[in-house]
């Protein structure tokens, strides 16, 4: 399989019973790309990212991130992603910095590696003054920021986000965005889940699942100009409504 | 192996990081301890008893002063008329009526048998035994005296030739209750602790998403199981020596066997309630779903493990199916060390028994755990 592509999946299936949440995708992304997984709630996209993190074993089909199968090479796939997912993933009565400094150790780094970079975490977020409180303190927001950030503690080349802004005031997820730019800058490759219809102005390239199955993918202006649409928003409304 | 290290930090971070944990740790056994160790008695005592004399002579006064002298009876009061005395029993005012016939006293001097009759509330199948014992043994004691006292030497050569038992009850002289079941009570705290401390924390993490954060780490599995028994068998084992502690502080009762041993022992039990704490976490999705599993699993082996009700008493295959259960052991060899100080050489079936169930659910809980990360 070609490694030059971060992610790269071939007719990827999973089945729970008789349900087929993700039906035959394929797809392909670059390194340092934002890509965009689009789609209605039950589409498949937790399901497809679940199974491309190594959380899920594939009903069928084959997938290879940052060079692994998925199916073969899962704990070589987890060293090389970072994962945040729409749930939140940090430890509430933890503090700060023992939130930061439990996923360091889990993640192998040294003592004094996380000791350099729980500094380095705390003034890039400015929790200097926050950092000895517990996490629940924290606002929404906030807590994202911190999450995103200990995903990225073992330096992943790869970024698995699943709907990270869900739930988050519009500032805090223009916050966020920027800090993913800051992410692509540094040549990772973030594969990001979303149904905010804004943010996939953002993306590089999106795709747009439909029940189980990638029904379109492209780069936002191309897909407008495909569907003559001036918004995002638009083009998932008349794809979907067309389905 | 520091990924592990991290783990056990983090739980104990988690644990104490309020007080309540502090607190359940040290006030469940004090509570436990000092109510169910007073409360729970087989002893029977204080039975409550109405009489009804219908001979009034000196020979029914004497008789009925031999109950008013022992601990076991409270005599509630007199009733003269017979068919109000099945109302004590059904209020609950008395349990135990006795009726003494008219002519008692001319019925034993002219050497016929009184019959007196005795009326049981035998809803508490139990004490109504016990009680019946006592009141036995307070005839028997009746009938020595007469014939002793009697002139009649034929008699009194009869009760040479009686057998008679005379009792020494080893281990427990006084057959006190609380020695039997205060070390019953340790293990109750014990698997309750460790049960629903390891199910509720395992599926907490469940239901915060956090174990599915670990899952895309590299950490192993197994790493995460050690993680997790780790801190909760220390937890225990803290736990006994506090429940010792307070066994010893409230009821004056200390291990007359060899401390090393029983903790031994107890690290063994610990492994079965950890087994079945991670079981416990992968049929459930919640917290609460865990609780109440936890709830039943408990319920089960509590009642099924002799503390209550003797294993002897049971149907036989229920008495097969408490074979199956770790806590029937645990119980024993607590009571054995605590009690009779015995030594290890006499427990190793109860041992070999507890540590092969504790580690055949140990693993089985771990390969399933496993399996459904993975």
């Amino acid at each position: 399989m070609q490694t030059d592509k971060a992610v790269s999946v071939s007719k990827l299936s999973r089945h729970f019973g008789k349900f087929i949440a993700v039906d035959e995708i394929s797809f392909e992304v670059d390194k340092g790309e934002i890509f965009g997984f689009l789609g209605a709630n039950g589409a498949g996209k937790t399901t497809a990212i679940k199974m491309l993190c190594g959380l899920l074993k594939p009903t069928s089909g084959e997938a290879t991130v940052a060079g692994f199968s998925i199916n073969s090479d899962t704990s070589k796939i987890k060293k090389n992603i970072g994962y945040m997912s729409q749930k939140f993933s940090l430890y509430d009565d933890l503090t700060v910095k023992e939130n930061i400094e439990f996923y360091g150790g889990i993640y192998g780094l040294s003592r004094e590696k996380i000791s350099d970079k729980t500094d380095q975490l705390i003034s890039e977020l400015n929790l200097d003054k926050m950092k000895n409180s517990l996490t629940r303190s924290l606002p929404l927001g906030w807590k994202q920021r911190l999450a995103l950030s200990t995903s990225l503690l073992h330096d992943p080349s790869i970024i698995f986000l699943d709907e990270p802004t869900g739930g988050v005031d519009p500032i805090s997820r223009r916050n966020f965005w920027r800090i993913i730019y800051e992410i692509a800058s540094r040549g990772k490759t973030v594969f990001v889940t979303t149904h905010y219809m804004d943010e996939a102005e953002y993306c590089n390239r999106v795709s747009i699942m439909h029940k189980g199955k990638i029904i379109e993918l492209g780069t936002p202006t191309g897909l407008k100009q495909k569907y003559n649409k001036t918004t995002m928003q638009d083009i998932f409304i008349s794809i979907i409504g067309q389905n | 192996m520091r990924q592990i290290f991290y783990l056990v930090q983090k739980e104990f971070r988690q644990i104490f990081r309020d007080f309540s944990m502090v607190r359940i740790l040290f006030v469940v056994p004090l509570i436990q301890i000092f109510i169910l160790g007073n409360a729970i008695t087989t002893d029977v005592k204080n039975i409550k008893i109405v009489f009804q004399d219908q001979d009034k002579t000196p020979y029914s006064r004497e008789f009925i002063s031999r109950f008013v002298h022992s601990e076991y009876f409270k005599i509630i009061g007199f009733e003269e008329n017979y068919n109000r005395l099945s109302s004590y029993l059904d209020s609950g005012k008395a349990s135990l009526a006795i009726v003494i016939p008219r002519h008692f006293q001319r019925d034993i001097v002219l050497k016929d048998k009184p019959d007196i009759q005795l009326l049981v509330d035998g809803v508490d199948g139990n004490s109504a035994g016990v009680s019946l014992g006592y009141i036995t043994d307070i005839v028997q004691k009746y009938q020595e005296r007469l014939i002793e006292s009697s002139p009649d030497l034929s008699l009194q050569v009869k009760n040479v030739r009686r057998v008679e038992t005379e009792p020494r009850f080893w281990f427990n002289p006084n057959l006190e209750s609380k020695l039997y079941i205060v070390p019953g009570i340790i293990a109750l705290i014990l698997l309750i602790i460790t049960l629903f401390l390891t199910s509720m924390g395992i599926v907490r993490e469940k239901e915060i998403g956090t174990l599915e954060q670990l899952m895309v780490t590299p950490i192993r599995s197994y790493q995460l199981v050690i993680g997790k028994i780790i801190p909760f068998s220390i937890l225990g084992m803290l736990e006994i020596m506090i429940s010792m502690g307070f066994v010893y502080l409230i009821f004056g009762i200390g291990v007359k066997g060899s401390l090393p041993l029983l903790l031994f022992e107890s690290s063994l039990f610990i492994i079965s309630t950890l087994g079945l704490g991670i079981f416990i976490s992968t049929i459930s999705d919640t917290q609460q779903q865990a609780l109440f599993i936890a709830w039943f699993f408990m319920i089960f082996s509590i009642l099924l493990s002799g503390f209550f009700i003797p294993i002897a008493n049971m149907p036989p295959v229920i008495q097969h199916i408490t074979r199956l259960n770790p806590l029937r052991y645990y119980i024993v060899i607590l009571r054995e060390i605590y009690l009779k100080g015995t030594s290890f050489k006499d427990l190793i079936p109860e041992t070999l028994a507890m540590a092969t169930f504790g580690l055949c659910l140990f693993f089985a809980a771990v390969m399933r755990f496993r399996k459904k990360l993975g």
